[in-house]
């Protein structure tokens, strides 16, 4: 199931250059370059005449992409504007193009109907790139469907186990009140922590000399894009209350876009606000989060194989999957009226 | 007893919100709503026994959508 009517992230904007970058999306394939002047282009990666990929193949002229097979050459539109031998370009000769924008240091792609795409509702990931902040993202290929990533984000629970050695801590489980809200436009999954002594890392971090009030907010906003707020203020200070003084913060950034129904490009960042131009900072932040990340990605594809093994296997639900669940119901939803849609246009189409 | 992992559910949708639902270690649903007087269970004609209480309309939209 894809959603097709959404921004995703296609690349981080170093990715692509003036060397043609062929990545599947959405079980299409589309070749990403840029024309003379930086403009990004995304075309589909599949000419039209013998299917090869025309990532193969290289840039001729600004924006022109030429076929590696037979020098067919497709302008940043997708039209064919040469075919060698002869003047007529058969009719037809064309590959879809598609919209992208470059924001917060990725490049964005719209799969769905062209016509709309608005970049205004591309989802905020600010962080990655505002001053205030200091950020590094990554690409991580995660071997599974793109809604495991979601359950997995969205379920604090795991991390007492998957990441025991790492960020893990039990009392998440057996302590912990969880609230689960279910807004018009996504899921936001709340816990705070008030009057506690800050964790060692916190300390050595914020340099807390007392308790402190922690937060850990997860906001979902469908398809696939869930960003983690994290953070402490000494106690007291009034956090709970949006007076968050005194304290750090946290952005966990995730991603994730559907390369099939059982693959998928994870595109996450670590933002801090904390010594935000200290770039060894930066790096042990985001170091420490990325060892965690590759113990869920070892989870996906473990979960996947056995999926692939027998699909219909039964399952059970628990309590911490609330946010999970809720954020599959939206996706359902979602695709329900993007059906709807499409329907809609090819009756009318007939 | 110290607090065992739970699970508060709130839905909200353009116009209304539910009160809550919790979700807890033991297996339960509780549900917020406001415990019905003898006055108001007698002028309703409601069966004797057992606790009842009042809970908004919303909350059982709340309780399809996210249960």
């Amino acid at each position: 199931m894809f959603l097709k009517n959404h921004w995703y992230v296609a690349a981080s904007l170093s990715e692509v250059g003036h060397t043609p970058l062929r990545r599947i999306v959405m079980n299409e394939p589309v070749v990403f370059y840029r024309t003379e002047d930086g403009t990004p282009v995304a075309l589909e990666d599949r000419c039209p005449h013998r299917r090869v990929p025309l990532s193969m193949g290289k840039l001729v002229d600004d924006g022109i992409l030429q076929c590696h097979y037979h020098g067919l050459r497709f302008d940043r539109t997708g039209a064919c504007v040469r075919v060698p031998g002869q003047d007529l370009i058969p009719p037809g000769a064309r590959v879809k193009a598609y919209p992208v924008v470059e924001r917060y240091k990725w490049l964005w792609i719209w799969m769905g109907d062209p016509a709309l795409a608005d970049p205004t509702k591309i989802t905020d990931y600010h962080w990655l790139d505002h001053p205030d902040w200091g950020a590094r993202s990554d690409y991580l290929y995660a071997q599974c469907n793109w809604q495991l990533v979601n359950d997995n984000l969205l379920d604090l629970t795991h991390l007492a186990f998957v990441h025991e050695t790492t960020i893990g801590n039990m009392a998440l489980v057996e302590h912990a009140a969880v609230r689960v809200q279910r807004t018009p436009t996504g899921v936001q999954v709340t816990r705070w922590i008030i009057d506690q002594p800050a964790p060692p890392a916190f300390v050595k971090i914020g340099g807390f000399t007392g308790n402190v009030d922690r937060w850990q907010i997860i906001d979902y906003t469908p398809p696939s894009f869930i960003r983690l707020d994290v953070g402490a203020t000494p106690t007291g200070t009034g956090a709970p209350e949006g007076r968050r003084v005194g304290g750090i913060e946290m952005r966990n950034l995730n991603a994730m876009t559907p390369e099939t129904e059982t693959t998928t490009h994870y595109f996450w960042g670590q933002a801090h606000d904390f010594q935000p131009h200290d770039a060894a900072v930066t790096e042990r932040v985001f170091q420490q989060i990325k060892t965690a990340f590759l113990e869920d990605v070892s989870v996906f594809t473990a979960q996947q194989n056995n999926i692939g093994l027998d699909p219909g296997a039964a399952t059970i639900d628990i309590n911490a999957d609330s946010g999970g669940i809720q954020a599959r119901r939206i996706v359902e939803r979602l695709y329900a009226d993007e059906q709807a849609l499409v329907n809609a246009a090819r009756t009318a189409a007939e | 007893m110290g607090l065992k992992f739970r699970v508060e559910l709130v839905w909200e949708d353009e116009t209304d919100n539910a009160s809550s639902m919790y979700l807890t270690s033991d297996g339960r649903v509780v549900l917020q709503g406001r415990a019905i007087s003898p006055a108001e269970r007698d002028a309703l004609a409601l069966p004797e026994g057992g606790e009842m209480i009042s809970v908004d309309r919303n909350l059982i939209r709340a309780i399809k959508e996210m249960l």
